[in-house]
């Protein structure tokens, strides 16, 4: 078992630099996801402590191990990883057998204790009575984990998972999600997960980081990024939300254009950007909530009602609605709505860039 | 189930049926119309296959004792006599052929001299070639008394009797004027005529006598045999000409395609079950005939030829060949060679694809660049070079090494002209077919693979035999094959340091049997066999290993992870590679270049005395060299443009149809460019002198076709998967805005692919160009290319004007390679 000590480390191919300064430390046992857009910088923040790429600059070290730094640096087959590629890289001329027992017959473990382990973990994966078979029978689903069975059977201390799920199909990677968290609890290990998916991340992770441009945005519990999100990158990647300009005054919000007022006790002052997410809203009964406008469209969607508000000059909030509560809803018809909780953000150039960051 | 059976049938179907019925039996009186034409013919005694075959043999000959023996003499006379002799030679003729047909025939003489610009000339050599076959008799007495004359004799003799023919009363040498007691006037004349003739060479041979009789054994009529002389004496016989005379050939021929096509054509209607004629099976059944005709037609009459010498099955052949030591040694000596050379330039090979495309060694692109490079380079040039490097007197290694260890003067240590020489030159040029397929695996090879290698704990060592080389073997064993294959069909190479070596090979055998008459004909149709035989194998067996196929394309591409770093390797590993490419690729082009500006081929360049720019001033200013590579660069422009029209075609139909019956002529080219070069042009040697009713041989044309049933595979290849990287989309897309197919292809496809069909064209044009092995045996006074010009500089002539034009054609190439890769941008280069 290890924790992951991240120091300072700036990745660059050339001109471009894909890594930042990222500086972080993943304890022992901890499910660590690396969330960000595609190109972020988190699958090379993986490599690097594979040990597939040399970091420009910095140190990476395993419990007090170096094993990447100026001058020291572990090739990836002395690290004592386990990782699971995103196209599996499951080898077709192997059995899936020989497969799992790949790094236990590189280690040249005896034959019998190979066999003990292998068909041990093949149990954890449900793959039992697939071990003669090769690779091509089988299912994306069962391919995938094999490759989790392979890069457990070592008992690694580390596990890489570098967007395993994100070939299979919806239902599949549900239930895949389970049984790697149920795996992990099993193996008691470290895990370190990267994916774009941010309901992925936030279903499994003890801790998000989430990055972007190849800087950290924020880490946090998956609770704490939803809730807090530290910027408007954060609050946009994960989750919905919409974004209105404002400005404090006098304890209050004050909405750009159609001037309604939010009501607020933060340390922000002058404009700001505020968030809010589409379930923060509620009907409320007329006089009741703090904003009020005019339904401009409806999408009815069953477990749902996706509404949008008009609150004047082209300003808009979304709202999803409980379908009980909103059964008669109109287009053009006037409501009032009450904001549960919103976030808000200094409004300057970062601000209101960060969807350029994101494309 | 009346009416059911009644609503199903297709009213198409019948109308079908009966169209292709209309068209068999077209076929089938075509066949039986030129059957009968043919019974009629060899009734009036043409046997038109030996007889072309004997007209084309003669027709150099014909030239060479005009040109030798008949032209001297007559320009040696004043014009007064020249004209008079030209009077009665036409006499002469007339009566000669008037009293063969027992009926007047100088219409038919004045018929043939009248669409020519030299009558003197072509009525000389007609009686010649008359004389030779039938004309007034020379006795054996009297040939051993003109055999016994020495040259000065002999030539005061035939002035005599030329001079006796124009006038009766000068006094004739004692042998003439014995043969013509008695005679008078245009008698006499032509027994004088006749003696001039047969006093041309020692021999009393004006034509080889071998070639004579065969010609009087195939063509025994009379008119028949005018016509056959009057082709002997225009050259080769033209196509129009031969249609004429023996359209039944062709018309069989036509026939027996049509019913062909029919019958293809009714089996893709049936299988496609819609009964709907559709304008694409013209084009695959016209590309099929054509690989028909041209491929398949000339290969089964070989190996028929080879089993069935003289019409009655025998293993004859292949017992007079193989019991024969010489050729023993050659299939021994090949098997040798293109195994050793295949092992050697695999494991050559396989670590120069891995360090290129798996580690982070130095020049990685420029190196790949290379080894490429060398499979655009003609491999007789290698041949040429290491030849001057390692002759064992005065190769330069060889002194070098001798120095360095103080030898003395002995030749050797090292010796070019042995078989270890020959796999050591194959090695150098075959290997890089191994790389292109082996790195060409590695980079569809997903990285992910080996890195779940590294990360389970294997080494980078490790990784590579567990892995990368166990995923790769299908790409291996293919590339190894194609090497083994290449080495084993290659003429160039053996045939430049086998024959001085007397290392003989099937192929060098092959092309000295071609050059043997009927029976070396026949042996070599035995060896051929043998080469096609293992060809043929080792493609199916190609693609048994690979189920999915593998073929070589080019692209420009290689962005690859560096997975393994060679670290303190990095320098040491890079030098060894550089050393690798310096030893097979600097040095040996290096020495052609240096020998281009030698005197003397023994002594260094740089004495004074020695260098010479002689060399290439010669080679650009010598009409006939200039004249091969007019006729190179036309033949090779010929073939890729053909060739690339063909390509885009196929890969049309291949990549956006599902027409029935594509996949035919795609198997049909492949087939093609797997079948060694010699035995398709000994195929097409055999079969297209007209007994098929097709004559192009000694043309352009024949060159043109071999050239492309050998190298349009790779054209399309390209362009095929060229078009198969375009998403169909994008067309429908097109079509969609409201343009029509054709502007689809012009605006959309044809941009997009472009690259590739510039690509594949020069794929085609490059190897056409500097062909050898088949246009040894395929070439003509007339079709000589540049590449067969350069072999007979080195063999017979000059090796450093040879190397001079080595040395351009190894620049046109790089140009070319330039040129490509302006004009794709920068996508590909060879």
């Amino acid at each position: 078992m290890a924790s992951v000590n991240i120091k300072n480390v700036t990745k660059a191919f050339g001109p471009v630099v894909v890594l930042d300064q990222f500086d972080a430390m993943f304890e022992n046992g901890e499910f660590i996801t690396l969330l960000g857009p595609s190109g972020c910088g988190k699958t090379t923040m993986l490599r690097i402590i594979a040990g597939f790429e040399k970091p420009t600059k910095g140190t990476v070290l395993f419990d007090d191990k170096v094993v990447s730094d100026d001058k020291v640096f572990l090739p990836p087959e002395k690290r004592d990883i386990g990782m699971v590629f995103q196209s599996y890289a499951v080898w077709p001329h192997m059995t899936v057998f020989d497969n799992v027992a790949y790094p236990l017959t590189i280690k040249k473990v005896p034959k019998a204790e190979i066999k003990k382990k292998v068909d041990h973990v093949l149990a954890a994966v449900h793959l039992t009575q697939y071990a003669d078979r090769i690779p091509s029978q089988l299912s994306g689903g069962q391919q995938q984990r094999v490759a989790l069975a392979r890069a457990l059977v070592a008992s690694p201390a580390l596990l890489l998972l570098d967007e395993p799920l994100s070939n299979l199909d919806a239902k599949l990677r549900e239930s895949m999600r389970f049984e790697i968290k149920e795996i992990q609890k099993e193996y008691g290990i470290t895990v370190m997960y990267v994916t774009h998916d941010q309901t992925e991340a936030m279903a499994m992770s003890d801790r998000i980081v989430v990055i972007n441009r190849g800087v950290i945005q924020q880490i946090g519990t998956p609770k704490q990024i939803y809730m807090e999100p530290a910027n408007p990158f954060v609050a946009d990647f994960v989750g919905k939300i919409e974004f209105l300009e404002g400005e404090v005054k006098e304890g209050k919000i004050v909405l750009d254009g159609c001037g309604q007022k939010l009501p607020y006790d933060g340390p922000l002052t002058g404009k700001v950007l505020v968030g809010i997410r589409p379930e923060q809203l509620q009907f409320a009964k007329a006089g009741d909530g703090e904003l009020t406008g005019v339904i401009k469209s409806h999408f009815y969607l069953g477990n749902e009602n996706d509404c949008r508000i008009d609150l004047g000059a082209g300003k808009e909030v979304r709202i999803i609605a409980d379908p009980y509560e909103s059964m008669d809803v109109k287009a053009g018809q006037q409501v009032s709505l009450k904001v549960r909780h919103y976030h808000a953000y200094p409004l300057n150039e970062d601000s209101l860039n960060f969807r350029k960051i994101l494309t | 189930m009346q009416v059911q059976d009644k609503k199903t049938r297709n009213p198409a179907e019948l109308r079908c049926k009966i169209g292709l019925l209309i068209f068999l039996l077209l076929g089938a009186a075509l066949v039986v119309a030129g059957m009968w034409g043919m019974d009629q013919y060899s009734s009036s005694g043409f046997d038109q296959e030996a007889g072309y075959s004997y007209i084309n043999q003669l027709t150099p000959e014909l030239e060479k004792l005009y040109n030798e023996g008949i032209k001297p003499e007559l320009e040696g006379l004043d014009a007064g006599q020249r004209s008079a002799i030209k009077q009665r030679v036409g006499e002469l003729l007339i009566t000669a052929w008037t009293e063969a047909a027992k009926e007047d025939r100088s219409a038919l003489v004045e018929t043939y001299l009248s669409d020519t610009d030299d009558v003197e000339k072509t009525q000389m050599k007609l009686l010649s070639v008359s004389y030779s076959m039938a004309g007034p008799k020379v006795s054996s007495k009297e040939k051993k008394a003109l055999a016994a004359m020495d040259d000065a004799e002999r030539a005061a003799f035939r002035d005599a009797v030329l001079l006796g023919i124009l006038d009766d009363t000068v006094e004739l040498p004692a042998l003439a004027a014995d043969a013509v007691e008695g005679e008078e006037d245009l008698k006499r004349d032509g027994i004088l005529m006749q003696l001039f003739l047969t006093s041309v060479n020692k021999e009393s041979e004006p034509l080889p006598t071998e070639m004579v009789n065969g010609l009087k054994k195939a063509v025994r009529t009379a008119d028949p045999r005018f016509a056959a002389y009057s082709m002997a004496e225009k050259g080769s016989v033209s196509w129009i000409e031969q249609l004429l005379l023996s359209n039944t050939t062709t018309t069989v021929l036509i026939g027996v395609v049509l019913m062909f096509d029919v019958l293809l054509l009714f089996f893709l209607l049936k299988a496609d079950g819609s009964w709907q004629m559709d304008f694409k099976w013209i084009v695959i059944l016209a590309i099929i005939d054509f690989m028909v005709i041209f491929q398949v037609m000339p290969l089964v009459y070989l190996v028929f030829k080879a089993f069935f010498p003289d019409g009655k099955f025998t293993f004859e052949v292949f017992t007079r060949l193989y019991t024969y030591p010489m050729n023993l040694g050659a299939l021994t000596n090949t098997l040798i060679a293109a195994g050793a050379t295949m092992v050697l330039g695999t494991l050559l090979a396989f670590p120069l694809a891995w360090l290129v495309g798996r580690t982070n060694l130095y020049g990685k692109k420029f190196f790949r660049s290379l080894f490429v490079l060398t499979y655009m380079v003609p491999p007789y040039l290698g041949a040429m070079a290491w030849l001057r490097l390692l002759n064992p007197n005065v190769g330069t290694i060889n002194v070098f090494l001798r120095t360095l260890f103080g030898l003395g003067d002995a030749p050797g240590p090292l010796n070019i002209y042995s078989l270890g020489g020959l796999i050591w030159v194959l090695t150098t040029f075959y290997y890089p077919y191994a790389f292109i397929t082996i790195s060409r695996a590695m980079e569809k090879m997903d990285p992910s693979l080996e890195e779940a290698s590294r990360i389970s704990g294997a080494s980078p060592i490790t990784t590579v035999f567990k892995i990368t080389l166990p995923m790769t073997t299908p790409s291996l064993i293919a590339g190894a094959l194609l090497v083994f294959i290449s080495a084993a069909s290659c003429y160039g190479i053996p045939s430049i340091i086998g024959a001085p070596g007397k290392v003989h090979t099937v192929t060098t055998r092959i092309i000295e049997y071609n050059g043997l008459g009927a029976q070396g004909l026949s042996d070599a149709t035995g060896l051929a066999v043998f080469l096609m035989v293992i060809a043929i194998v080792i493609l199916l067996f190609s693609d048994l290993v690979i189920a999915k196929k593998q073929y070589i394309t080019v692209s420009g591409k290689s962005m690859r992870p560096n997975i393994v770093d060679l670290g303190r390797w990095r320098i040491p590993v890079t030098l060894m590679v550089s050393a690798f490419a310096v030893l097979v690729i600097l040095i040996p082009f290096a020495t052609i270049l240096t020998t281009s500006f030698k005197t003397d081929v023994g002594k260094s360049v740089f004495d004074k005395t020695n260098f010479t720019i002689e060399n290439w001033t010669e080679i650009f200013s010598r009409t006939e060299t200039i004249q091969c590579l007019k006729n190179s660069l036309v033949f090779g422009i010929f073939t890729a443009t053909i060739g690339i029209v063909i390509a885009c075609t196929m890969s049309y139909l291949l990549q956006r149809t599902r027409i029935r019956g594509r996949k035919i002529p795609d198997f049909l080219i492949a087939l093609g460019s797997g079948t060694p070069s010699v035995v398709i042009a000994l195929g097409l040697i055999m079969t297209m002198k007209g007994n098929f009713g097709i004559n192009i041989y000694n043309t352009a044309y024949i060159m043109v076709i071999a050239y492309l049933i050998k190298y349009l595979m790779m054209g399309m290849r390209t362009v095929v998967s060229a078009m198969s990287q375009i998403h169909v989309s994008l067309e429908e897309c097109s079509q969609i805005s409201g343009a029509s197919w054709a502007k689809t292809m012009f605006k959309i496809t044809g941009p997009l692919i472009f690259p590739s069909i510039a690509a594949g064209w020069f794929l085609i044009f490059i190897p056409s160009f500097y062909e050898l092995s088949m246009t040894t045996l395929l070439y003509s006074n007339s079709t000589k290319t540049i590449g067969f010009q350069l072999y007979e500089y080195w063999t017979f002539t000059n090796q450093p004007q040879a190397c001079a034009m080595a040395f351009g054609i190894l620049m046109i190439v790089v140009a070319l390679n330039f040129l490509l890769n302006k004009l794709t941008k920068g996508e590909f280069s060879i």
